[in-house]
């Protein structure tokens, strides 16, 4: 039986199963959300995952490479199903997971798109930094309507952000670091039209978004804005030649949030690419 | 200020937050604060929707202390918001709350309010800008006009008004309180609310018709056999029966809400979603309604019955309801649209209280297939579809369609496609007061009531009630917890069709 044979009988059985709890289920997509997850990826990919099947009923496929196993395909297939308020039924997601050995990883697509769900958008959460020019990323950009990345989570910026903008024509693309430092943007921007000429920008916070915060800063006022930074693992201090700005309100959203809020999302974002181009 | 003055607006999806301002709230201890302004307010805060700069004041004639008015908003809020508690979000709402004790017809205590309302532009920044919120029976809406009108200076800042319903008992009185209004606000200031535009599943009927191409050209009479819309409650007046001995279904259901869902399930697509487009078209509607004739309009009082299982009083057994009332607790009528689109297609609607349970739904319901080959299924097997809007509860669409049971033959059965709001989006749906009262804050007047359509949603209410004016009924004429009396059955039986099976 072929492994898309196999995924489809599981989900069958499981749907089965579902409805025979005496508990109507309702099977509700969004989106596919397909998410690659290297090992060291893996755990953190999942608990992101519990927290957003909830906002997004979607069909997810997990994607873990395996590339140093012989040759095979594992599948792992789950329903994940919630009670919805005020009726007698429960919305289920689907969640499918392949453990992609040998050379196996590096041709996703064919196993993908036979199970994306038709007519409705792909996602593709990418986790570390994406293996520029390999054939697995090369296949995912050309399958997926957006790709998701955390820019916080590669070692190699800022020049990595050349190798991203050069997909900025293929796919639609989304950075988790930029989705995080939105309320700051929020908040320089309410400094207008005193920020008009600012020279330095000062961040407290992980490097890719100090580096996103201060091209994006750079390319919307069209100057030289030189970026000092202090490391730190979230954003904490912006300030603006020397200036503390107004930290935003309330704690910084969770890595479910933030996903969350990428995946409703459509289209390129000119000034995200701007920012990055300027990084 | 917008993205072309300021280049890091931009891009930047930030939230709808409204310019600083200060709310005053009349009737401030009423029921509708603690239930859904409070529990509103307090949600908004919870999604930092509301400006930094904001202040709260609370008019009432209750004798209590800001610090008591505070305690009894906490509870309220704990008791009926749909977010969890949390401590720093409620402090940061309390710090803003002051609460003025007063008559609304004293003087003193409206100068006290205004005093109020400056310390808060010095002390909080709310720059002059004013929300004024009446919550309060429509017997102290012209004295509170009157008042904040004389008060109105030239200073900085604008002012916004929101009116809570009732909005008149009949056109007369209607038109009185519009010119009240007028005499002192412009009609961009005034904010009619009618809670039903607030609700996520009514707003969803505009996405549903204009943004989906394979609706609008079947949207017709040519296509839709006819239309039905259902105000149901289960729930009977309520400790309301001061309020309700005087309106009736009629004026506390029909003439706003039904009128409305009317409104939205005929207009024209509008050029644009801005205030004026939608109620333009909105009010073309309502002047080209009417009934074809009294006996088109049927009227109904329930009598004792059981709802739920349990047993429960006629309406003339509830507290401060007169013994021989007439007040109508079940409305029911065909109304038809004048106009190119719907010319002789009715649209049957139904409003009633004690009903067999609680439903706001809008069916459209399609001319039958034409000529259906199978035999096995000829006659009534075949059903005509229908799509369903739930306007609550079950928040969603369904559509009926007819198809084939497996196995031997052709044998068709009608099933639902459903689509569930809370399966696709399961961020929790806003409470209407929530999006209503951010809306009037950010001056945003598209899902709030005009004058026109006040003016023409009476016209037609007043026809109607012109008429029972000649006739007493003989009520009770139906059993609570049954879906209205059997005259309500004969008008829609008469046309050949029948209400939707529940």
């Amino acid at each position: 039986m072929s492994v898309v044979a196999d995924v489809e009988r599981k989900l069958g059985e499981l749907r089965e199963r579902e409805a025979a709890d005496g508990t109507p289920d309702l099977r509700t997509s969004v989106m596919t959300h397909v998410a690659w997850a290297p090992p060291r990826w893996a755990d953190a990919a999942r608990s992101t995952l519990a927290g957003l099947e909830e906002r997004h009923p979607s069909r997810t496929i997990l994607l873990f490479p395996e590339p140093r196993r012989g040759d095979s395909i594992d599948v792992t297939v789950s329903m994940q199903c919630f009670a919805m308020p005020g009726v007698s039924q429960e919305v289920c997601s689907e969640v499918i997971e392949l453990r992609l050995g040998g050379t196996r990883a590096q041709a996703p697509a064919s196993i993908v798109q036979p199970l994306l769900i038709s007519d409705l958008p792909t996602f593709c959460r990418w986790r570390g930094e994406p293996p520029w020019g390999e054939s697995e990323l090369e296949q995912l950009v050309d399958v997926c309507d957006r790709l998701v990345v955390d820019s916080s989570e590669w070692t190699g910026v800022p020049a990595a952000y050349e190798q991203l903008a050069l997909l900025f024509d293929r796919v639609a693309v989304s950075d988790i670091a930029w989705g995080r430092a939105r309320e700051w943007r929020g908040r320089l921007a309410g400094l207008w039209p005193g920020i008009e000429k600012a020279e330095r920008l000062s961040v407290t916070g992980p490097k890719a978004d100090a580096l996103l915060l201060a091209g994006w800063l750079g390319s919307r006022l069209r100057r030289e804005v030189a970026l000092t930074r202090r490391s730190a693992k979230e954003l904490t201090r912006v300030a603006v030649d020397g200036v503390a700005v107004d930290a935003p309100l309330g704690g910084p959203p969770t890595a479910s949030d933030l996903l969350s809020a990428e995946l409703d999302l459509f289209g390129r974002d000119p000034i995200y690419e701007a920012a990055v181009k300027a990084a | 200020m917008s993205a072309t003055e300021n280049p890091l607006l931009e891009g930047l999806r930030l939230r709808r937050t409204p310019e600083p301002c200060a709310l005053v709230i009349f009737g401030a201890s009423g029921d509708l604060t603690q239930r859904k302004l409070f529990p509103a307010l307090y949600s908004l805060a919870f999604r930092r929707l509301l400006p930094e700069q904001f202040g709260i004041v609370g008019v009432a004639r209750t004798e209590q202390t800001t610090k008591e008015w505070t305690a009894a908003m906490k509870g309220a809020v704990q008791k009926h918001s749909r977010d969890p508690f949390k401590r720093d979000v409620w402090s940061a709402l309390a710090d803003s709350m002051t609460y003025v004790a007063t008559d609304f017809a004293d003087d003193h205590g409206e100068d006290e309010v205004l005093e109020v309302l400056r310390s808060l532009d010095a002390d909080r920044g709310t720059a002059g800008n004013r929300v004024y919120y009446l919550a309060v029976p429509p017997a102290a809406f012209e004295t509170i006009v009157n008042e904040l009108g004389e008060r109105r200076g030239g200073g900085d800042g604008w002012t916004r008004l929101i009116v809570e319903k009732p909005f008149g008992h009949d056109h007369a009185s209607a038109n009185e309180l519009n010119e009240i209004l007028q005499q002192w606000f412009r009609e961009d200031e005034v904010f009619r609310i009618d809670h039903y535009l607030g609700k996520e599943t009514v707003q969803n009927m505009l996405a549903l018709r204009f943004a989906n191409g394979i609706f609008e050209p079947i949207w017709n009479r040519q296509f839709i056999d006819h239309v039905q819309i259902t105000v149901a409650e289960s729930i009977g007046v309520e400790g309301r029966a001061g309020f309700y001995e005087s309106a009736g279904a009629v004026r506390d259901i029909f003439q706003n809400h039904l009128l409305q869902l009317i409104a939205l399930t005929a207009m024209e697509p509008p050029i644009d979603f801005t205030a004026d487009s939608v109620r333009n078209e909105k009010v073309k509607v309502l002047r080209s309604l009417h009934t074809p004739g009294p006996k088109s309009v049927v009227r109904g009082q329930y009598g004792r019955g059981f709802v739920e299982g349990e047993e429960v009083p006629g309406y003339r057994d509830e507290p401060d309801v007169a013994a021989e009332s007439t007040t109508e607790t079940f409305v029911a009528a065909k109304l038809y649209v004048d106009n190119w689109r719907w010319a002789d297609t009715p649209f049957y609607v139904r409003a009633g209280k004690r009903l067999a349970r609680r439903e706001t739904t809008i069916a459209i319901q399609f001319q039958r297939a034409p000529h259906p080959p199978f035999a096995e299924i000829a006659g009534d097997g075949l059903r005509p579809n229908v799509l369903l809007i739930h306007v609550q509860p079950d928040e969603g669409v369904s559509l009926a369609i007819g198809a084939k049971v497996p196995g031997q033959g052709m044998s068709i059965r009608t099933v639902h496609m459903d689509f569930l709001y809370g399966g696709a989006f399961r961020t929790g749906l806003p409470e209407a007061y929530e999006r209503l009262i951010l809306d009037a804050m950010l001056g945003d007047a598209t899902l709030f009531t005009r004058a026109d359509e006040v003016d023409e949603q009476w016209e037609l209410v007043d026809s109607i009630v012109a008429a029972w004016r000649r006739d007493r009924p003989v009520f009770p004429n139906y059993e609570a917890g049954t879906w209205g009396p059997r005259s309500a059955d004969e008008l829609i039986h008469r046309d050949g069709r029948s209400w939707r099976r529940h």
